[in-house]
């Protein structure tokens, strides 16, 4: 079997794509940047390579099932913040 | 069992299709699961008492090291699951297996860097702090081992079996957990090491 | 020896009540097993309920031990009636009703509400798609056998070890070790962390039954309404029941292995642990009373003889106040100390989600409008439900105001506030379930008579036991005293809710009653549609055969089974074929038997016995990874056989 056919594009991509994400949220360690920019990056930088494994690896959109497996991914996020948001919000943020 | 034969195998048979389905739900309770750990960390990461905080602890050398094979870990793991659906059983075991030994590889860094944390006195009763981040590592960490387990498993079912729809679909469904786990360890890389040493 | 045995003993142990309770646990434990032998029962319990994978039997033991925990949590709740009654009374010391409020607590919720929730699900949510099973049938059985090993391992505090006493909230740091230093609390935290996986996977199995095995022309907008409510509990269950699971870790971590989450030092927050233990707990309440709303959906629309009003508002109302219930919970510790911001929030998302609840009364009442209504026992919980319910509701708008609250938190204006929710809501909506899908699960139906002599004793005793808490509760009285002084002024009040309380005991042993006397004398197998049912549930055999249909219906519409009697449109259409069914397995109670033994090691801090049992946990997953089961088949004639000692072969007329 050729080389081609056992490295895909869409997985040679995605994981040069996620390497690339990774010295971008290095960034926040190697410069000298404020809270808020250096919070930014790791967020933005953390979403997106998230969604590159979810939608390059995983096969996320692949099956009959993906709106049923999107909705529930979007839920499970959306948990997942209200969760972290809600505890700091609750437990610091509103100690003010 | 009727096999639908113009869908991948891990996809081919009714009971098949349920599984996959049932684990992305899965999949979102682990979510949940780690959004609490993580919740619990960004809550008690300033409250470090008498002991050491994250930047007096974290050393960004081991942390890159299981952040590159982790990732390359989840690269190869997709590679598994491609050569499977091309019926390529020795390729598909090669990239399985090489997932596995960098997990492998992952974990002695995490038992390592654990080890090194210890000796510089921030245990697991040290504050609320250490206890936070320990846990939350050790929980992803945790994960990983079983899924060495579980992929040991899978090695030994398709090589003894082959690529029927059975292991197609532990296989499939192993590299979406192996997948998940990366993603949590970029948001641990991120909102633990980086933000703790920025 | 001695040193090591003394663990196990409770702290004070010749208290007439323990001894009393270990000796009956003693006698029962060595009557059953005598029993069983006597009768040569052990292979058919093996064969027929141990190893079972069958939604239906899965259903039935859930049920089962959902009554024996109701008593258990009734005997709680008299014992607490009683000691209150009277001022300064000695019936019960201090740490003797702590113990009590909090089993009584976790039983009612945990051990009671869920699984006889999970276990009405479990009986009729296959049956009103039109499916044979779950998706998961083998981790169905897993999922029982761990809430049972969880509910075994609870129960077994109060003669081994002692009780949990921190409530059923278990705040901290009254819950760490530097408070409560028995073991009670480690019971609390490994039982109901066991329970909760088996709850965990519940959630997952259906889901994807529901989603991907309903019969054909069944679309999401034609599911029964109990399927829609199920369909919306579980999903809360799958993003909450993951918050408690680390929760109870946390506290398991504390309490075995020193750390510092919730402790006072070492940087430690308690108020972490009430904010982690309520972002679980209050989609939890969701989680009990949703399929409540969903069973009276079903018993509403039969007993009016009327199409639901509103089928698509009240679907969009239960998805609102699923989204809805994972943005409140600080409204349970509004006083806990942040800031007016955070209070302000969850006041503003906890009115908001009364809207869409009340969306749900207006519509069933719109149901019974110009219907043709039958008063049936189920009917009557329906009935009786959407007054008092409302009562707990409104109270609750009033809790909700978190200025107000200041005044009600911890009162026990609260307490009548939780029961006029729960008892009317969810104990109502099991009752009535279970009477109405009784008669599909044993082929014979509960007495009407001495039904509706329990309802009226429940449904009044109910309301004397409450109501006068609302107003003692702004008078002040406080929430988990166990005593309360003659000055105090709420002798009156405490007195009359004990005898609402016995009339409430009285009116479930009517219900115990009910069962042994129809057991022994209703009439068998008189038809399949006792009530003139509307869903697909009523369109098989009473009781159900193992494969649930003989062939799998199809459907065009939200009420597919009255169409074919009320229309004549065929729901059963060509030839019975070979079906495909699981076997059983003893793997679900093996396993669970190895996390009892995990569970009581961690409790008593037994490393050893718990690292064992913990690698045999394991082993029973890499056996179950290599199995090789794929069920069994079964034949045509034998369904044949099947259909026509049931009186009716599917696809005649």
């Amino acid at each position: 079997m050729s080389l081609k056919e056992l490295f895909p594009a869409k997985y040679v991509t995605g994981f040069i794509f996620s390497l690339v994400l990774t010295v971008a949220a290095l960034s926040v360690w190697y410069f000298d940047l404020s809270y808020q920019v250096g919070l930014s990056i790791l967020i933005v930088t953390a979403f997106i390579q998230a969604g590159v494994q979810l939608i390059m690896f995983m096969h996320v959109g692949e099956s009959e099932d993906k709106i049923s497996i999107y909705t529930h991914t979007y839920y499970a996020v959306a948990m997942g913040l209200i969760i972290v948001i809600g505890t700091l919000f609750t437990m610091i943020w509103g100690y003010q | 069992m009727k096999i639908d034969h113009s869908v991948p195998k891990e996809y081919a048979t009714e009971e098949n299709r349920l599984k996959i389905f049932g684990f992305w739900i899965f999949i979102g309770a682990e979510v949940a699961l780690f959004g609490t750990l993580f919740a619990t960390y960004l809550t008690l990461v300033g409250h470090t008492a008498t002991g050491p905080t994250g930047s007096e602890i974290f050393e960004i050398g081991p942390v890159l090291i299981e952040t590159f094979v982790l990732l390359t870990s989840s690269f190869l793991i997709g590679l598994s699951v491609h050569a499977m659906r091309l019926g390529n059983k020795k390729a598909m075991l090669t990239f399985l297996g090489l997932t596995l030994l960098l997990g492998l590889t992952f974990l002695g860094v995490e038992i390592y860097e654990f080890t090194t944390y210890v000796h510089e006195g921030a245990g697991l009763q040290t504050s609320a702090f250490t206890a936070a981040l320990l846990t939350l590592l050790g929980t992803h960490g945790a994960h990983v081992t079983l899924g060495l387990f579980w992929g040991l498993a899978i090695i030994i079912q398709v090589s003894k079996r082959g690529i029927t729809p059975e292991t197609a679909n532990k296989s499939f469904i192993f590299s979406l957990y192996w997948h998940f786990l990366d993603v949590i360890w970029i948001f641990i890389f991120s909102f633990v090491y980086l933000k703790g040493l920025m | 020896m001695k040193e090591y045995f003394s663990r196990f003993a409770i702290e004070n142990a010749d208290d007439p009540m323990i001894i009393g309770a270990q000796i009956s646990i003693a006698l029962v434990t060595i009557g059953i097993i005598v029993g069983l032998t006597y009768f040569k029962k052990w292979g058919y319990l093996w064969r027929t309920w141990l190893t079972t994978v069958d939604h239906k039997k899965i259903g039935i033991m859930y049920i089962l031990a959902a009554l024996l925990m109701l008593f258990r949590g009734g005997v709680d709740a008299l014992l607490m009636r009683a000691q209150t009654a009277i001022p300064d009374n000695g019936l019960l010391d201090a740490q003797h009703y702590n113990e009590i409020f909090t089993t009584h607590g976790v039983i009612m919720i945990l051990f009671m509400a869920m699984p006889f929730i999970i276990g009405l699900m479990n009986v009729v949510v296959p049956l009103q798609i039109g499916a044979r099973d779950v998706a998961f049938p083998r981790l169905n059985a897993v999922s029982f056998w761990l809430f049972f090993i969880g509910a075994m391992l609870f129960n077994i505090s109060f003669v081994i070890g002692g009780s949990p006493d921190a409530g059923w909230t278990a705040y901290f740091p009254l819950a760490g070790n530097d408070y409560s230093h028995t073991v009670g609390m480690n019971y609390y935290a490994i039982a109901i962390q066991i329970a909760g996986i088996g709850t965990l996977m519940t959630g997952i199995n259906f889901i994807t039954t529901i989603m991907k095995m309903r019969a054909p022309g069944m679309t999401l907008m034609k599911m029964p309404m109990f399927t829609w409510s199920i369909l919306i509990t579980n999903l809360i269950i799958v993003f909450a029941f993951p918050v408690l699971t680390i929760a109870l870790a946390l506290m398991t971590m504390d309490r075995l292995f020193g750390t510092h989450f919730f402790s006072i030092d070492n940087g430690g927050m308690d108020m972490l642990w009430a904010n982690l233990f309520w972002i679980w707990g209050h989609p939890e309440v969701y989680i009990v009373i949703l399929p409540a709303f969903g069973i009276f959906s079903e018993i509403i629309t039969t007993f009016a003889q009327r199409n639901l009003y509103g089928y698509k508002s009240m679907v969009f109302s239960m998805v609102a106040i699923s989204a809805l219930s994972f943005v409140v919970w600080t409204h349970h510790f509004y006083t806990m100390g942040h800031g007016v911001v955070v209070n302000g929030f969850f006041s503003i998302t906890t009115m908001a989600i009364a809207v869409p609840t009340g969306v749900k009364i207006f519509n069933w009442l719109l149901t019974l409008w110009k219907g043709k209504i039958h008063f049936t026992v189920p009917m009557l919980y329906a009935m009786g439900f959407i007054p008092i319910f409302v009562i707990g509701g409104v109270t609750g708008v009033m809790l909700a105001m978190a200025s107000a609250d200041y005044q009600y938190h911890n009162t026990m204006f609260l307490v009548a506030h939780f029961h006029y929710v729960l008892i009317p809501g969810t104990v109502f909506g099991v009752l009535a379930g279970f009477t109405f899908w009784w008669p599909k699960i044993f082929g014979f139906s509960l007495s009407e008579r001495i039904g509706k002599w329990a309802f009226w004793f429940i449904a009044i005793s109910f309301n004397v036991t409450f109501f006068p808490l609302f107003i003692s509760g702004l008078s002040g009285q406080a929430r988990r005293m166990y005593t309360y002084s003659e000055n105090a002024g709420f002798t009156i009040y405490n007195m009359i809710s004990f005898v609402g309380a016995l009339g409430l005991a009285f009116g479930f042993l009517l219900i115990v009653y009910n069962i042994y006397w129809s057991t022994r004398y209703a009439k068998r197998h008189l038809t399949e549609d006792p009530w003139n049912g509307r869903s697909l549930e009523w369109a098989t055999h009473s009781p159900v055969p193992e494969y649930n249909f003989a062939i799998i219906p199809q459907v065009d519409s939200t009420e597919a089974f009255w169409d074919q009697k009320e229309h004549g449109k065929e729901l059963f259409k060509g030839n019975i074929e070979p079906i495909h069914m699981p076997n059983n397995s003893g793997q679900p109670f093996i396993m669970s038997a190895i996390f009892f033994v995990f569970g009581f090691a961690m409790v008593f801090s037994m490393w050893i016995v718990a690292i064992i049992s913990a690698i045999g946990i394991f082993a029973c997953m890499w056996y179950r990874s290599f199995e090789n089961d794929h069920g069994h088949y079964i034949p045509v004639e034998e369904i044949e056989a099947t259909e026509r000692k049931s009186g009716v072969i599917a696809n005649e007329d």
